[in-house]
């Protein structure tokens, strides 16, 4: 039994809901007690639909289960009614996953034909988001794909896809203007906007693409079993990779055609890709290359967060940016191997996997990187640290739905990506002069940043009551994790003149000194000695 | 058709409906006394519906969490709770922990009680809350909760005559009730709670009990049996009309007649503006927060025309006077949300008050929405309240004339890939 604060994966059902609500005429029924169905508002309110997501709960009562009686089979009956979906997804509860009923013969007993009705009773004590959105996406799958003349023309499946997806609407954007400039056509994009017949058409395309390692990837692999159908499981992230996840396509794409006698596909003019038509697709690489850009060699970035953007984005900073990779880890344990494999001298040490925030927020204390990536909890334990961090991973987030055009894939993406890493590390010259000069006038950020209240979720009011405001006695802010170090006026008035930005780093790179060599208390002497021994 | 004494005639459905359990509570209890501690005893569900749907971000370490019961856990007897209650005290030196039930605990049968009483001590008491989904919709834990501080409110001596608010409320509203009361020369004994669980009020056979929220029935009735307490029985003080009786009547318990035609009057006319926007809209609430028979009442008499009320839990004591009040409305209790959702669309309503989960497809449905969470989290209690409550209905109509037109066929496309063609 431990105590959970915060996790990075939801529950099973959540997966179940990303993969419903992203698709045409499949209604959810979730055998549930009142206020499961909790996970509605996260769609009705961060991607603001503006059409109710098709989930009912066929509502569990303590006196029904006192009585024996189940509504599951009436729940089923009014959404068929009401609704006229094609597909019903019954699925359980933490707490109804007890109860050992047979909801298969519950949900038939309503009347609504066998065809329509789909269990998919996964174990939500086994089982989290990211599994068993996987796992029912490869069944509906499995159930419908079915053998189909294929398309005149080239053309893909964009698979995984999803409800709440990160930054799921401009990735999805990014790839179709690429695949349009390379004159590829897209057959169907699944989950996300698909029917049952889409579903069903999903083998008339040549080629699979699968970016998400959590999420269509195993639909692929079944796809390619099955059907024969290739799939390109790489994710466009960066310029390096964009460019290998072109030339797979184009590869592919002329392998099925040789064998139909089409014409090959070639790469286009590289300009084609841009925006305007008129320029290089992506600033990244001379970016990289102009000259106050230089101190990126020597920044220290963390990466933490899913599978595939942990492996997208390390390597983006590693190769394209010239960052030094200090260390990178995944919430997501089925998938740690693969990210090992993939990261495979990328980190100098083992990768860290783990879905307890404290842990990664301590790793992070201890190194002070110059750049984190990470989740928005990341995000805020960075806040605390005065660590510069962007986020780069699921869970989303409110501020992971904005209106605006923000990839992280393909060429677009790598800009994005860029843009972020200049704004949120201290850079090139600026950092320089700070250095030099000291605050130079930007000390009010700092109080500006401590009194800044993110919130997570769903619901915002106006109101201050709605949101958990920053608790007393935060360990982290007040004091050093092991208490006891204590500063004279003097040694604080000279911390006082390092930059604010570093000056938490400064703090704890002295006391580990001073506890390095024996002493408790932190005077001037201490602190010029610290710093010499540190360098600088 | 339950007849009630009113001769309003209560619809009961199946409680189909969006909305949250009894754990919500959480969200605002564990602000409102600041030296408790919420555990929960639940499951990963639980602990994502109190991070994702009521936003609350754990900064650092919150004075909740949830006692993560995980597969292992189920084969277990009795879950040992002891090392997480050391980490608690640790942490954060509660002057209580809630022992919050959740629905996998309770069909596991953990017996709570028990649990929590080998879990307390005299210098902190493990006090168990009753609160899951199998019996609790939303606010209603917060009568569980109230219910778990009883044994500790002293016992006021008979012949002590005090009023003792019922009901969490910031604490603005607080001193702005209790200003009232002392004004209209009743004693005050406090309020159930209060922010501290070191200053719970004592209550006694002469303590009269008045619920500020409309969904503390259970605690009521249990003082009323178990100290004697009288239970005020008005409306709730929620606009210039539930404002108004609620004092009168309050007053009359203590011997005293208070006229406030007057001042009922001069509120309606601090809103008329309000009101007159009010005038005539149809108006559907569906069920929620369970503050719903009082806010219907308040736009009923504000000229409203109400088509519907429904609420998750009606008790036909306990809300008896907001009942009579709501004569001639349909009232729905445990209502179904299928059809209420066809209803909507065959009547269109000029504003629906819903959830969270199913306000913004009502806009993308092309209806005026107030989501009904906003009345638990502002200040719209008593005189002071009757504008911000008035404000409340009336902003979503102003915004919306606000607004230029809007062509759903353009401006709605590919928001939501599944509600297409």
């Amino acid at each position: 039994m431990r105590l959970a604060f915060w996790l990075y994966e939801g529950t099973a059902l959540h997966g179940v809901s990303r993969v419903t609500n992203s698709m045409k005429g499949v209604h959810t029924v979730y055998h549930a007690p009142q206020g499961d169905d909790y996970i509605t508002a996260t769609y009705t309110m961060l991607e603001r639909t503006p059409e109710f997501p098709k989930l009912s709960i066929s509502v569990v009562r303590g006196q029904d289960l006192a009585r024996g009686t189940s509504r599951l089979t009436g729940t089923v009956k009014q959404v068929d009614e009401h609704y006229k979906p094609e597909l019903v997804v019954v699925a359980p509860s933490c707490s109804t996953a007890l109860l050992q009923e047979d909801l298969g013969q519950m949900a038939r007993a309503s009347g609504v034909s066998p065809d329509k009705i789909m269990v998919y009773a996964v174990n939500p004590f086994r089982v989290a988001e990211s599994e068993a959105a996987e796992g029912l996406f490869t069944e509906l799958v499995k159930r419908y794909a079915a053998e189909s003349p294929k398309t005149a023309k080239p053309s893909v499946n964009l698979l995984g896809f999803t409800s709440l997806g990160f930054h799921l609407k401009a990735n999805l954007t990014s790839l179709r203007r690429m695949l349009r400039t390379l004159g590829v056509e897209v057959n169907v994009v699944a989950p996300w906007g698909a029917g049952i017949d889409d579903l069903k058409r999903l083998p008339a395309a040549w080629v699979n693409i699968a970016p998400f390692r959590e999420m269509g990837f195993q639909a692929s692999e079944y796809l390619k079993q099955q059907f024969g159908m290739p799939a390109v499981t790489e994710a466009p992230i960066g310029v390096n990779a964009t460019m290998r996840w072109l030339k797979a396509i184009i590869d592919e794409v002329n392998r099925i055609g040789a064998g139909r006698g089409a014409a090959p596909i070639s790469m286009p003019d590289l300009r084609d890709f841009s925006l305007d038509g008129l320029s290089a697709p992506s600033g990244v690489p001379w970016f990289a290359r102009t000259a106050d850009m230089e101190s990126f060699s020597n920044k220290r970035a963390f990466v933490f967060g899913d599978a595939t953007q942990v492996v997208g984005v390390t390597k983006f900073l590693k190769d394209e940016l010239g960052m030094q990779i200090i260390g990178a880890g995944t919430y997501l344990p089925k998938h740690a191997d693969w990210v090992r494999s993939q990261l495979e001298g990328y980190l100098p040490g083992s990768l860290m996997v783990t879905d307890k925030f404290q842990e990664v927020s301590k790793f992070i204390e201890d190194e002070m990187p110059e750049l984190v990536c990470g989740t928005q909890m990341e995000r805020h334990s960075c806040r605390k640290l005065d660590v510069p961090c962007m986020v780069i991973s699921p869970p989303t987030h409110i501020e992971n739905h904005l209106l605006g055009y923000y990839p992280f894939f393909g060429f677009d993406g790598a800009d994005v990506m860029a843009d972020r890493v200049y704004t949120s590390a201290k850079l090139g010259l600026e950092k320089h002069l700070i250095d030099f000069f000291g605050d130079a006038g930007l000390e009010y950020e700092e109080q500006a940043a401590e009194g800044e209240v993110p919130s997570n979720g769903t619901f915002r009011s106006h109101d201050a009551e709605a949101v958990a405001p920053p608790e007393e006695g935060d360990p982290v802010m007040t004091a050093s994790p092991d208490g006891e170090m204590s500063w004279t006026a003097e040694a604080e008035k000279m911390l006082g003149k390092v930059p604010f930005f570093v000056r938490k780093k400064a703090r704890k790179n002295t006391e580990n000194f001073a506890r390095g060599i024996g002493e408790p208390v932190i005077t001037a002497e201490v602190f010029r000695k610290a710093k010499e021994h540190i360098g600088g | 058709m339950m007849p009630v004494s009113s001769d309003c005639q209560i619809l009961k459905e199946d409680n189909v409906t969006h909305s949250f359990c009894g754990l919500a509570c959480v969200g605002w209890l564990y602000q409102k006394i600041k030296d408790s501690f919420f555990l929960i005893l639940g499951t990963h569900t639980c602990a994502h519906f109190l991070q994702n749907a009521l936003g609350m971000m754990i900064f650092a370490k919150p004075r909740f969490g949830v006692a993560l019961i995980e597969e292992s856990d189920l084969s277990k007897a009795e879950p040992r709770l002891e090392e997480v209650i050391a980490e608690i005290k640790r942490d954060h030196n509660p002057s209580v922990i809630f022992l919050l039930s959740s629905c996998t605990p309770e069909v596991m049968k953990v017996d709570f009680k028990g649990l929590s009483h080998h879990l307390s001590t005299d210098k902190t008491p493990v006090l168990f809350v009753p609160a899951s989904g199998l019996v609790f919709n939303f606010t209603q834990a917060e009568d569980s909760v109230l219910q778990a501080l009883v044994p500790f409110c002293p016992e006021a001596p008979a012949g002590e005559k005090k009023v003792v608010f019922v009901g969490s409320v910031n604490d603005v509203t607080a001193d702005d009730l209790r200003a009232e009361a002392e004004e209209l020369g009743i004693p005050v004994g406090g309020f159930l709670p209060e922010s501290r669980f070191d200053k719970l009020p004592a209550i006694g056979p002469d303590t009269v009990l008045a619920p500020i929220q409309p969904y503390l029935s259970r605690v009521c009735s249990r003082l009323n049996r178990e100290r004697g307490s009288q239970v005020l029985s008005s409306l709730f003080p929620f606009g210039p009309d539930g404002t108004r009786a609620f004092w009168e009547d309050l007053a009359a318990m203590f011997g005293k007649t208070v006229d406030f035609a007057e001042r009922e009057q001069a509120a309606w006319e601090k809103i008329k503006k309000q009101t007159a926007l009010l005038n005539g809209k149809k108006i559907f609430l569906t069920a929620d927060t369970m503050m719903e028979l009082p806010l219907a009442r308040f736009l009923k008499n504000a000229g409203a025309e109400v088509v519907e009320c429904s609420s998750a839990y009606i008790n036909k004591k306990f809300h008896d006077r907001e009942l009579q009040a709501l004569q001639g409305v349909k009232v729905v209790e445990q209502p179904n949300f299928h059809r209420q959702l066809e209803e909507i669309k065959a009547t269109r309503p000029d504003m629906v008050v819903t959830s969270l989960m199913t306000a913004n497809p009502f806009v993308g449905n092309g209806f005026i929405v107030k989501w009904s969470m906003e009345f638990t989290l502002m200040s719209i209690h008593s005189w002071s309240g009757v504008n911000t409550l008035a404000n409340l209905f009336v902003s979503p109509l102003l915004r919306r004339e606000s607004l230029p037109e809007f062509d759903d066929s353009v401006w709605l496309e590919g928001m939501m890939p599944a509600a297409g063609k």
